[in-house]
């Protein structure tokens, strides 16, 4: 036993020398997700593996799943340090209880990364984030420019409290107030918990209480944005007669647009997964790293690489409207 | 015969206790919207609309469907905690033999839609099949056999089609979720009925339903005078395993979608109508027009709390105090 054990041992290394002469040692990312079961998530692993970096097996990635529980996400980031990551991407649970994996990283000396969602630090070595903020108010803007800033909206909101409802809903504000005082009633505001299924109950109640009334309705995403089509179509009204705007730029939204039912702000899983993969490897490997990503290429007029040291990179937000929405739905199988 | 109907209740308080609960809770709503009538906030008051109540209806057949399941199970001393993700995996099977986008699953494309059906039909079956073989062959507790199912069903959901949803449904698919019968009533509201009476009748009407209350109420005392108490739990669980497949189509279908997170916490609020509806966890007793009830009573809340612009943690809050009173009137009554 103790020489079949000494024998492999003997492979496995000389295995390890022989890649190593080949090629430079592979580096090791951990990726903590907050959970799996969004179509986003799973967008943002698939744009992973797609990684040049990744593709080629310079990267080797293992993926985390922090099963919406952000105490999971905190020892799931400690079992990477454990296990000698090079670095750590983490979309974060929790904007303040996922402060301790960042903590934990700087400890170890090992780059941390937050991506898709924020972290109510400074520590990091940097953020790919969007503006959600900016988000907010790019999807009001567009139903309240549908409806000549004027008329009754409502607004369908994420889980109380969370830092996407919060920014989302600042963005929704500054919109609303941009249009004369008092032409825009907000008739109804109200949680959804980004979820379909509730956000079509909650628009067929607000449509039975306020009948003919509602003109506008902003969806802070775009599951909640489709929830509230399907409570338009129950309700045997014409979608045409709404203007509704969500956000994420999931397929399903995608497709509302193409039948001219919506319009979504994408959210770029892409740039956001693929530019934390490429900051993350300059912080490992230095200053001689040169970014991979297309993504840089494609936002070369809003997002400079700046040599990967920024603090933060904010990805841009794109309109998704007829006219684009061809080529995005392309790349969904 | 003579000993089951002591164990239900043929005349009791606590089944008009619940209409009476139910009445003044929609007279309450309907007030306050008065009240804002009178104040020439709104022009009608809108929670006593036909289209309104209609509405109520369409939005409880959900929850309605897996509470008469959860009502065989509680009535046979168990409970049910795999409803939510059992639907989830249904509507995920049912959603791949119905939909246009291909790829998502092997499989995947419109079929016949009797195939989705069965497809999501079987499927609850067989998860509740599991279920009642765990707890009537190993004599596990139904809670931890049905904690195993709300784990295991969440997996299988995202092993479906690796963590993506399905959309893009077939038309004929969807009408289960957004049709209307004669233009009027909806499908859910219907299947809700039909359900209703056909477990109605089984519960009351047949030596089955005899014997799911005789197991509950003692289950020693049952298998002594003869019942096959393992047979009888079985069925139990494959009834509330095949009725969250049913609900399992009217969801996906209603949203256009199969979603993973599909469902999850819908236990929570099956057991709560069962609950309110006057049923024991320690089994043997309850009825399903308590179901019925309590499920409208969940329903009406969560409608008129929204019409009255009430934040959604009070909602909760209220939700949470209707559970634990309903429960205390039932003991004290009982005492």
């Amino acid at each position: 036993m103790k020489t079949l054990i000494a024998a492999a041992l003997a492979t496995t290394s000389t295995l390890a020398v022989t890649a190593a002469t080949a090629q430079e040692d592979p580096v090791r990312i951990a990726v903590l997700m907050y959970g799996n079961k969004a179509e986003f998530v799973q967008l943002m692993e698939r744009y992973a593996s797609e990684h040049p970096a990744v593709e080629s097996g310079d990267v080797i990635l293992t993926m985390y799943d922090g099963r919406y529980d952000a105490s999971v996400q905190n020892d799931q980031g400690q079992m990477a340090i454990n296990t000698m990551q090079d670095a750590i991407i983490i979309n974060p649970m929790d904007f303040e209880a996922n402060i301790d994996v960042v903590t934990m990283a700087n400890d170890a000396g090992i780059p941390v990364i937050v991506t898709n969602a924020r972290l109510n630090t400074t520590d990091m070595t940097s953020e790919v984030v969007s503006d959600d903020v900016q988000g907010g108010y790019l999807e009001a803007k567009d139903v309240l420019e549908k409806l000549g800033c004027e008329g009754n909206v409502v607004i369908i909101e994420g889980p109380k409290g969370g830092s996407g409802e919060i920014q989302r809903g600042q963005g929704n504000e500054q919109a609303i107030a941009e249009c004369p005082e008092g032409a825009v009633t907000v008739l109804e505001r109200k949680t959804a918990n980004w979820s379909r299924a509730e956000a079509l109950d909650l628009m067929q109640n607000w449509l039975s209480k306020h009948p003919g009334e509602i003109d506008g309705v902003i969806g802070q995403n775009d599951e909640m944005a489709l929830g509230a089509i399907e409570a338009i179509k129950a309700a045997g009204l014409d979608v045409n007669d709404f203007a509704i705007a969500g956000i994420d730029g999931v397929t399903d939204a995608l497709r509302a647009v193409k039948a001219g039912e919506m319009t979504s702000i994408l959210q770029d899983a892409r740039g956001q997964m693929q530019g934390s993969i490429d900051v993350a490897l300059r912080a490992v490997k230095g200053d001689a790293y040169e970014p991979q990503s297309a993504i840089w290429e494609q936002y070369a007029d809003d997002l400079s690489w700046d040599d990967g040291q920024n603090p933060r990179y904010d990805i841009p937000w794109t309109i998704v409207t007829t006219d684009n929405v061809d080529e995005l739905l392309k790349d969904r199988k | 015969m003579a000993t089951t109907r002591t164990l239900k209740q043929p005349f009791s308080l606590k089944r008009y206790g619940i209409v009476v609960a139910f009445l003044g809770l929609c007279a309450l709503v309907s007030l306050i919207c008065q009240i804002r009538v009178m104040q020439g906030v709104w022009p009608v008051n809108v929670f006593l609309t036909v289209n309104n109540l209609m509405l109520i209806l369409h939005q409880i057949s959900v929850n309605g469907i897996l509470a008469v399941g959860m009502t065989f199970v509680v009535i046979s001393a168990g409970i049910d905690l795999s409803v939510g993700s059992v639907l989830a995996f249904a509507g995920m099977m049912a959603a791949s033999f119905a939909t246009r986008s291909t790829g998502v699953t092997p499989w995947s494309g419109v079929y016949f839609v009797a195939i989705p059906v069965l497809a999501a039909l079987a499927t609850g079956a067989l998860c509740g099949a599991a279920n009642g073989f765990i707890v009537s062959r190993f004599r596990i507790q139904p809670f931890i056999a049905t904690l195993g199912m709300l784990l295991a069903a969440r997996g299988m959901t995202m092993a479906v089609t690796g963590g993506n949803p399905i959309s893009a449904l077939s038309p004929e698919f969807r009408w289960f979720g957004t049709g209307r019968l004669f233009d009027v009533i909806p499908i859910p509201v219907v299947i809700l009925a039909i359900v209703f009476v056909l477990a109605w009748v089984l519960l009351n009407k047949t030596v089955f339903g005899r014997y799911v209350y005789a197991v509950g109420g003692n289950e020693k005392s049952a298998r002594t005078s003869g019942i096959n108490t393992t047979s009888v739990l079985m069925w139990v669980y494959i009834v509330a395993g095949f009725l969250s497949g049913v609900a399992g189509i009217i969801l996906t279908a209603k949203t256009g979608s199969a979603q993973t997170a599909a469902g999850t916490a819908y236990e929570l609020d099956a057991i709560a109508a069962v609950v309110i509806g006057g049923a024991s966890l320690s089994g043997g007793v309850g009825r399903l027009s308590g179901t019925f009830f309590g499920a409208l009573i969940i329903g009406v809340m969560n409608n008129g709390l929204d019409i009255l612009g009430v934040e959604s943690f009070y909602q909760l809050i209220i939700k949470g105090a209707l559970i634990v009173l309903a429960v205390i009137f039932d003991s004290r009554r009982q005492a």
